[in-house]
């Protein structure tokens, strides 16, 4: 439910607003619902990096990836998928540390 | 202990997104960068589909309807003059504002504000250059001008009505990987991006090698060795031309500078790359009756490319061409009656002033048996990456600014000798908006000379051809009234009679309408004959593609577009029409040499540069060491402290045939023996196959053909963004051929044909690139593959908005 929750709303939120609102969103979702430290982080974690995974896989798709793989030259990255692992985790793990904050928070505030 | 937990993890989390929403040293920020939402995934263009679409704008006083054709070029149709030139500026910057912002940042000395340290000496050199100043100054006459001014703060206007909409999202993938934003446009940029222009057309020179040379081997030398006019030369202006006018008095040749320091001055030496190929054939020799013009401006080939194609159209003008990103109108181009092209004339006008110093404060100059007092001025540089402001000190005379790097100052006695650099960037003014407002609005042969006192700098033989069947070309441009070859040597600082005073009257610029011989060309040759009355400089552009294009035209009755267009291509080399049989006829001499399969191909080659020849990869290459072994030895060019200048290419092929027992072919390097050419040819000719070898492996029809071996590299304008560049494009070709594409990516950068037709003209182009300035885009290199090939595209030119035309497929709409 989470995992959904934080998908939706941290698109939304990042398709009209700056990327910093996924991390935020994260924390806000966990603050209200996670129950656990490692489940928020994972949770957060795995939301986050599906989206940022499928957009990219999307954008990467509509022309034939042109600018991946020219992104990856300039930055000596061997292949477009490893740019495209790099991209998960970014958004994967700033989200996941949002994500426990949120938890952690939560528990404070209990 | 929760509380600290919480704490802790939220300042982890705050930390990390703050960390991610940072720059890191060199590197963009990673979240934003990285964020498939605004970052560079989004740079993925999904190819251009059918569609209609509509924008508001403010600052439109109409509707402006926009039209893109198939290859992404958009044809503008506004209801006022203002509006078009707004529209001008928006539609150009969504395709091409990082390249736009980028050329002003580079003339006006401040790339190291978003590249960092690398870039720092590039533009204290464009600053000592006074290229800012100059576009100032070229700015204030945009304004003086009501026409001008329209087009310089509408085109404005419009560029910033996209900075002031776009979103990071939609920014060039340049400014996110740089970690920049896009800074407002103005009048005052337009005019540094014509200072680039400036400084790639003129701003070389060999005065120092020159006065190297004459210090070295004295007048008589310098008089055989490097002549005022080449041996074979088809000037632009034909033999023979009477010049319809009463010549001013040209100034009094003075004493020249007597005691000159040797010197190795850190300049860029006159690049063959540089030019440019332009002609117009007279209706008599065509098809239809009527003219045809043909341009091929060679330049750096860059990606983005330097030109965009555009047609602008309001109630008055529809004109078809190129411009050149941040400067408004149509660079070279067409419209219903005439077409005109342009090629860099060359004459000298970027000259070297021996300054003598009072003392070793430098604070004071001799100049007219008077000291005069120096100005200092500091120019203060941003540098990406450090805190402080980087400071160069400058030191002006009245010539200009002393141009040698601190550090490196000679000295004479004990004395320190400068250098001040007179060149015509900052000098000349013109106004160059002007000029091509009146170029795409005119309609016969006198509206295409009235444009000429707008025309300052780069000076341009411009072409011209109309639906009145008359052709004609114009060397155009400021040129400064000169003293037999002054600015030939370093000139003397401290002697009045130096200094440049007056220019050649713009009336009396080279010029030809409707020659006898029924065409009008220029390939950045000599201009005109020593007939001409004015001095304009002792060396142009090599002979050979002038030769052979006057000599193609001269053999056209019922010349077509499609002829035009095959001599864009042609791959025919006249130096080795000249010199190879020379050669060929010592090494036949030789039984080794003959022997050697590279002396096959060459015997057996076709004179053309064609892709997969292999002559022209040995030929040239051999020339090339052919050359340097002969004169290396006495001109040493590259010596580190007083660098020479090697004769042309031209005089050395003359001496190779009329004196080849001349003691300059005798090596002094070997004092024993006494070389003669057959010698310097020979044993040239072994060092070429064995470099070739080393280079390609052994003579097979694969690595040593002239298109693999030459290739051409198009590069991004940030060199290190390899992969936005496009490497080893297989052309034939060279440096002094029609088709003169170079190793060092020089090339044809727009080649355009134009048949003019009393009711619709048919016009042909492209250029090796594409319409959009983005590497993710199909449209970013879609046309280099056809220019490669030597095609050429049918170029869209509408009637009228409402014309129906089957490769228009899409619509923008700009409302206010």
């Amino acid at each position: 439910m989470l995992y959904v929750l934080i998908i939706l709303f941290s698109a939304i939120a990042q398709y009209f607003g700056p990327w910093w609102l996924m991390p935020i969103v994260c924390f806000v979702l966990c603050l209200w619902k996670a129950d656990a430290a490692l489940k928020a982080f994972g949770v957060a974690f795995f939301a986050a990096a599906t989206l940022w995974l499928g957009y990219a896989s999307y954008q990467h798709s509509v022309n034939e990836g042109l600018i991946g793989q020219k992104v990856a030259d300039i930055f000596k990255i061997p292949n477009v998928l490893v740019l495209v692992v790099i991209t998960t985790l970014i958004g994967g793990i700033v989200s996941g540390f949002a994500g426990m904050a949120g938890y952690y928070c939560r528990r404070a505030l209990a | 202990m929760k509380y600290i937990r919480a704490l802790l993890s939220l300042l982890v989390a705050g930390g990390l997104t703050y960390l991610l929403n940072q720059p890191l040293g060199p590197a963009p920020a990673l979240g934003p960068f990285f964020s498939p939402f605004i970052g560079f995934w989004q740079n993925d263009e999904a190819p251009q589909k059918a569609s209609s679409s509509e924008l508001k704008l403010q600052g439109l006083k109409g509707e402006v309807i926009v039209k893109y054709d198939d290859n992404g070029v958009p044809h503008i149709f506004a209801e006022n003059d203002a509006d078009l030139f707004f529209a001008q500026g928006y539609i150009i910057a969504r395709d091409r504002l990082w390249q736009m912002d980028f050329y002003a940042r580079v003339t006006s000395g401040r790339l190291s504000e978003v590249m960092g340290p690398l870039a720092l000496d590039f533009d204290r050199y464009n600053r000592r250059l006074q290229l800012p100043e100059g576009a100032a100054k070229l700015a204030e006459a945009f304004m003086k001008d009501p026409d001008s001014k329209l087009v310089a703060e509408s085109y404005s206007a419009g560029i910033n009505a996209y900075i002031d909409q776009v979103e990071y999202k939609d920014l060039a993938i340049e400014f996110k990987i740089l970690g920049y934003q896009p800074e407002a446009w103005s009048p005052l940029k337009t005019a540094l991006v014509e200072m680039l222009m400036r400084k790639d057309m003129n701003a070389r020179s060999d005065d120092y090698r020159m006065s190297n040379t004459l210090a070295a081997h004295g007048p008589e030398v310098v008089k055989e060795l490097f002549p005022n006019y080449p041996i074979e030369e088809s000037p632009i202006i034909p033999k023979g031309t009477k010049w319809a006018f009463t010549p001013v008095a040209v100034p009094k040749v003075p004493e020249m500078l007597k005691a000159s320091v040797a010197a190795r001055l850190d300049i860029e030496s006159e690049n063959p790359g540089i030019g440019s190929n332009n002609w117009a054939v007279h209706g008599s020799r065509t098809a239809t009756g009527l003219p045809l013009l043909s341009n091929d401006p060679h330049l750096g080939l860059s990606l983005p490319s330097i030109w965009y194609q555009m047609q602008l159209v309001s109630p008055t003008v529809n004109v078809y061409g190129v411009c050149v990103p941040g400067w408004p109108g149509i660079g070279i181009g067409f419209n219903k009656d005439i077409a005109w092209g342009m090629t860099n004339v060359g004459s000298d006008v970027f000259d070297f002033y021996q300054i003598q110093f009072k003392d070793k404060t430098q604070k004071e100059y001799q100049h007219d048996g008077q000291w005069r007092p120096v100005t200092m001025k500091i120019n203060e540089f941003m540098v990406k990456g450090e805190a402080k402001t980087v400071q160069d000190t400058v030191r002006y005379t009245h010539h200009g600014p002393v141009l040698y790097s601190d550090g490196q100052t000679p000295f004479m006695g004990d004395l320190p000798v400068g250098h001040a650099l007179t060149w015509i960037g900052p000098l000349a003014v013109g106004n160059s908006l002007k000029a091509l407002y009146m170029i795409n609005r005119a309609k016969n042969y006198d509206d295409y000379r009235a444009i000429m006192p707008y025309l300052a700098s780069p000076a341009f033989n411009v072409v011209f051809a109309s639906n009145q069947n008359d052709v004609a070309i114009t060397s155009a441009g400021h040129l400064p009234l000169k003293w037999k070859e002054q600015g030939k040597f370093v000139l003397d600082g401290a002697n009045p009679a130096h200094d440049w005073h007056d220019w050649i009257p713009v009336e009396q610029n080279p010029y030809v309408k409707n020659p006898g011989r029924g065409y009008v060309s220029s390939a950045n040759q000599f201009p005109a004959d020593p007939s001409y009355p004015y001095y304009l400089g002792w060396k142009f552009a090599p002979g050979e593609r002038g030769i052979r294009i006057n000599e193609r035209l001269e053999k056209m009755t019922q010349a077509t577009t499609d002829s035009l267009r095959l001599l864009q291509n042609d791959n025919f080399n006249v130096e080795a029409r000249r010199v190879l049989p020379d050669l060929l006829k010592i090494l036949e001499k030789d039984s080794s040499s003959k022997a050697h399969p590279a002396y096959e191909i060459l015997a057996n080659w076709n004179l053309r540069n064609d892709p997969e020849e292999l002559g022209p990869t040995i030929f040239e290459r051999w020339v090339k060491e052919l050359r340097l072994a002969i004169w290396d030895d006495d001109f040493p060019s590259t010596d580190k402290k007083a660098p020479m200048m090697l004769p042309t290419r031209d005089r050395t092929w003359a001496l190779l045939k009329k004196q080849p027992n001349s003691k300059w072919f005798d090596d002094k390097r070997t004092p024993k023996k006494t070389e003669r050419a057959a010698d310097i040819v020979r044993a040239t000719f072994a060092a070429t196959i064995d470099s070739l070898i080393d280079k390609h492996g052994r003579i097979n029809n694969e690595s040593w053909a002239w298109g693999k071996a030459k290739s051409a590299d198009i590069k991004h304008l940030v060199p290190l963004f390899k992969s936005f560049s496009r490497m080893d494009v297989i052309n034939g070709g060279g440096a002094n051929i029609v088709n003169a594409t170079t190793e060092s990516g020089h090339g044809p950068s727009w080649r355009m044909v134009v048949q003019l037709d009393k009711t619709w003209p048919k016009a042909f182009g492209l250029y090796p690139g594409g319409q959009s300035g983005n590497p993710g885009s199909r449209l970013y290199d879609n046309m280099i593959d056809q220019w490669a090939k030597g095609e050429l595209n049918e170029l869209v030119f509408l009637k009228s908005k409402e014309e129906r035309h089957p490769k228009i497929v899409s619509t923008l709409k700009l409302l206010k």
